[in-house]
């Protein structure tokens, strides 16, 4: 027994928390690491499941891959943060059964020692642990070009999800980031990274075909990160996946875009739904969100937004 | 030993629980320590082999061994005083779970026990861990560790709490600022993670306290408001071995009956005055009082014996087999029907008439304690360090 041990002071302890949440959410990183942690490395995987088991029998495969790299400035930490409360969003309100989720970092191959960390698809608190273990790069190429479509031709090619196979259900894939995928996945670089052997390269464009046959793929542009509102960015992810680039005022509101995103492709809710759902469970994040997914809202005249290819939140149109 | 165990203080606390789960936590791989009673006013000192010391808290006693910890529902939880553990031990919060479930404990709570505790002298800790109980068998939204996830009712629960309680205390925006950045720093699961963990390999239930101050089984009102049992860690993972812990001698802090209370002079590194508790009180091994124990706590598998190095040094310390109270001899407290408060607090005053008697010193204390309280010894402790320990 015993007694006052520990300060007990509520500005000491909101402050400490603060703190520990930077420190302690990226053990490994900060522990000085620089390469991939075994248990993220891509190298020699053969397949990534999101299976069907006893407790969960309609697994809904959920990837989230972040940009490590220098121009994404303090996002990756913040999102660190932010992304283990995604499980509980999207079984609170039942936006998904079954939610299994991934989550990896993407980096620079050209000159990366980390260009690419793949989690496991995890339907517990063990994704926070994937988390804890990536690496953040701080680098980057400075070209506007990061090796997304490495990451793509990863998830097309090593991911394997029963919700596709036994129910014809794709995965959710989402990527956050600030800059554009280079041109090809290279032979070489997958060897480096992944260990395939290609014979040749393969076009963006058709990796991310083969990817759509499995993912529902997502572009997240947080505008808190350096290359935000860029025109020729965001041209690009939408040229590749139309309306489902989604530009993000409050990096703060990642979980609950992602959660809303995936109750929407469910069919679980409207968009007004999960904005009262979201002031339901005490989140301030609804106009966020709202503002970031209304290029997704079912309506004419909203759809037709996605054309708009201008920069910035001036292109979504307000609900 | 490859299998979950649970560690129980079978007199007044301070028995060595924490040193105890250290020694299993650095014998042996242990998959996580799970706390099933009580709050942070639980003091669990741990010196390791490299002269590390630390007094856990709400953290379990295996963090040094990298052990992860898990607080089930059964525990009340203190934000507050959290984070200043976690940063003396820099910031383990990748070790640490939290059960949803689990009760929180704000200031105000504290300051309302702290308040009781200046009109009554009790000997509570005054950390608001009883406070925080009654508060919520009275009231069933009293906020719960998962409500920091959700602002709003976290919100709404917190304004309720300090409207019932109505004490001076921190304004609720420097609350929520507070428990919402404990929610961004700790993993919160749900019913499902202890069988898990359970599943993945022994694990150790780490009680607080001791018997002799469970809430229905203690001699009332000298208790804390917490099963100090096995019965939650049972209730949690129905097979487990139930390791009982005591001292050579026996101890107690706070108010209450203690028959054996003598002038030892065996003064404490970490238990000293305490300016809610009182004095730091020592007497000789109360061996029916400790019988009783385990008679309530529904038997031990097994015990460890703690400050086997005191005898040596203490020479007048004795074993109490036997009470003398009211003329008559009393060598068996017989417990009560369960969940009888005036029974326990009868029982209590009795127990303050009673003087010892039938008081001997054994040759062999491992021996002795292990007749006395009918299970065999598996951790005998002959020192504060994880070194002075050894397995048996």
């Amino acid at each position: 027994m015993g007694s006052g041990h520990w300060s007990t002071d509520v500005y000491t302890a909101a402050a400490d928390f603060r703190a520990a949440t930077g420190r302690s959410a990226f053990a490994y990183s900060d522990s000085g690491a620089r390469t991939a942690h075994p248990d993220l490395d891509p190298d020699g995987v053969f397949m990534r499941e999101a299976r069907d088991s006893e407790e969960h029998p309609f697994s809904t495969p959920i990837a989230v891959l972040f940009d490590v790299t220098g121009s994404m400035g303090n996002v990756p930490r913040v999102l660190q943060t932010k992304l283990p409360q995604l499980l509980g969003l999207l079984t609170r309100k039942g936006y998904a059964v079954d939610p299994q989720i991934m989550f990896g970092a993407i980096g620079d191959a050209t000159c990366d020692r980390a260009p690419l960390q793949i989690g496991q698809f995890e339907s517990d608190n063990r994704m926070d642990e994937g988390l804890a273990k990536i690496v953040l790069e701080g680098g980057g190429g400075g070209q506007k070009h990061e090796s997304y479509e490495l990451a793509l031709y990863f998830m097309a090619r090593h991911t394997i999800l029963d919700s596709l196979i036994n129910r014809g259900r794709k995965g959710y894939l989402f990527i956050i980031g600030d800059e554009m995928p280079y041109p090809r996945v290279k032979p070489r670089e997958v060897r480096a990274v992944i260990g395939d052997e290609l014979r040749e390269p393969i076009p963006t464009e058709d990796i991310l075909a083969e990817l759509k046959r499995k993912f529902d793929v997502y572009y997240i542009l947080p505008t808190a990160a350096h290359h935000s509102g860029d025109k020729e960015v965001l041209s690009r992810w939408r040229k590749l996946l139309g309306q489902n680039v989604l530009e993000l005022d409050d990096l703060d509101a990642v979980c609950e875009t992602i959660a809303l995103t995936v109750g929407l492709g469910e069919d679980a809710i409207d968009l007004e739904e999960g904005i009262a759902d979201l002031t339901d469970v005490g989140s301030a994040a609804g106009g966020t969100v709202g503002r970031a997914l209304s290029p997704l809202q079912r309506t004419p005249v909203v759809r037709s937004s996605f054309e708009i290819a201008g920069g910035g939140a001036g292109g979504n149109q307000r609900l | 030993m490859s299998r979950h165990v649970a560690v129980v203080d079978l007199g007044y606390g301070d028995a060595g629980k924490g040193t105890v789960v250290d020694f299993l936590c650095a014998t042996e791989e242990k998959r996580a320590v799970l706390r099933f009673n009580g709050g942070a006013q639980a003091a669990h000192n741990v010196i390791t082999e490299d002269g590390r010391h630390h007094t856990f808290s709400q953290f379990g006693s295996g963090t040094l061994r990298g052990v992860p910890t898990h607080l089930t529902r059964f525990m009340v939880v203190d934000p507050l005083s959290l984070a200043g553990e976690a940063a003396a031990l820099g910031n383990p919060f990748h070790l640490l779970t939290v059960d949803g479930e689990a009760l929180l404990a704000t200031p105000w709570h504290r300051a309302a026990n702290q308040r009781r505790e200046r009109a009554v002298r009790h000997g509570s800790c005054g950390m608001g861990v009883g406070e925080t109980m009654a508060y919520a068998s009275e009231h069933p939204d009293a906020p719960k560790v998962a409500d920091v996830l959700s602002p709003a009712r976290l919100r709404r629960r917190l304004a309720a709490v300090r409207e019932a309680l109505d004490v001076p205390g921190p304004p609720l925006d420097d609350v929520m600022e507070a428990f919402v950045a404990f929610g961004e720093a700790v993993r919160i699961v749900g019913p499902s993670w202890t069988s898990r963990l359970l599943a993945e390999g022994p694990c150790v239930f780490e009680g607080a306290q001791g018997v002799l101050l469970d809430e229905w089984r203690g001699w009332h009102p000298h208790t804390t408001w917490s099963t100090t049992t096995f019965d939650n860690a049972l209730s949690l993972c129905p097979d487990l071995l139930r390791l009982g812990v005591t001292r050579t001698y026996t101890t107690r802090h706070g108010a209450g009956p203690f028959v054996t209370e003598a002038p030892l002079d065996l003064p404490e590194a970490h238990n000293g005055r305490d300016p809610w508790q009182g004095d730091f009180r020592v007497g000789h091994f109360d061996a029916v009082a400790h019988r009783y124990a385990v008679e309530v706590a529904g038997g031990v598998d097994a015990l460890a014996i703690t400050h086997l190095d005191v005898p040596d040094r203490s020479l007048s310390l004795r074993i109490c087999t036997a009470y003398e109270v009211d003329g008559e001899s009393w060598d068996r407290i017989e417990p009560g029907p369960p969940r009888d408060l005036g029974h326990q607090e009868r029982l209590g005053e009795r127990l303050r008439r009673a003087r010892p008697a039938g008081m001997y010193r054994p040759g062999d204390w491992c021996e002795a304690i292990a007749t006395h309280l009918g299970a065999p010894v598996l951790v005998e402790s002959h020192g504060p360090g994880a070194a002075d320990k050894k397995s048996r």
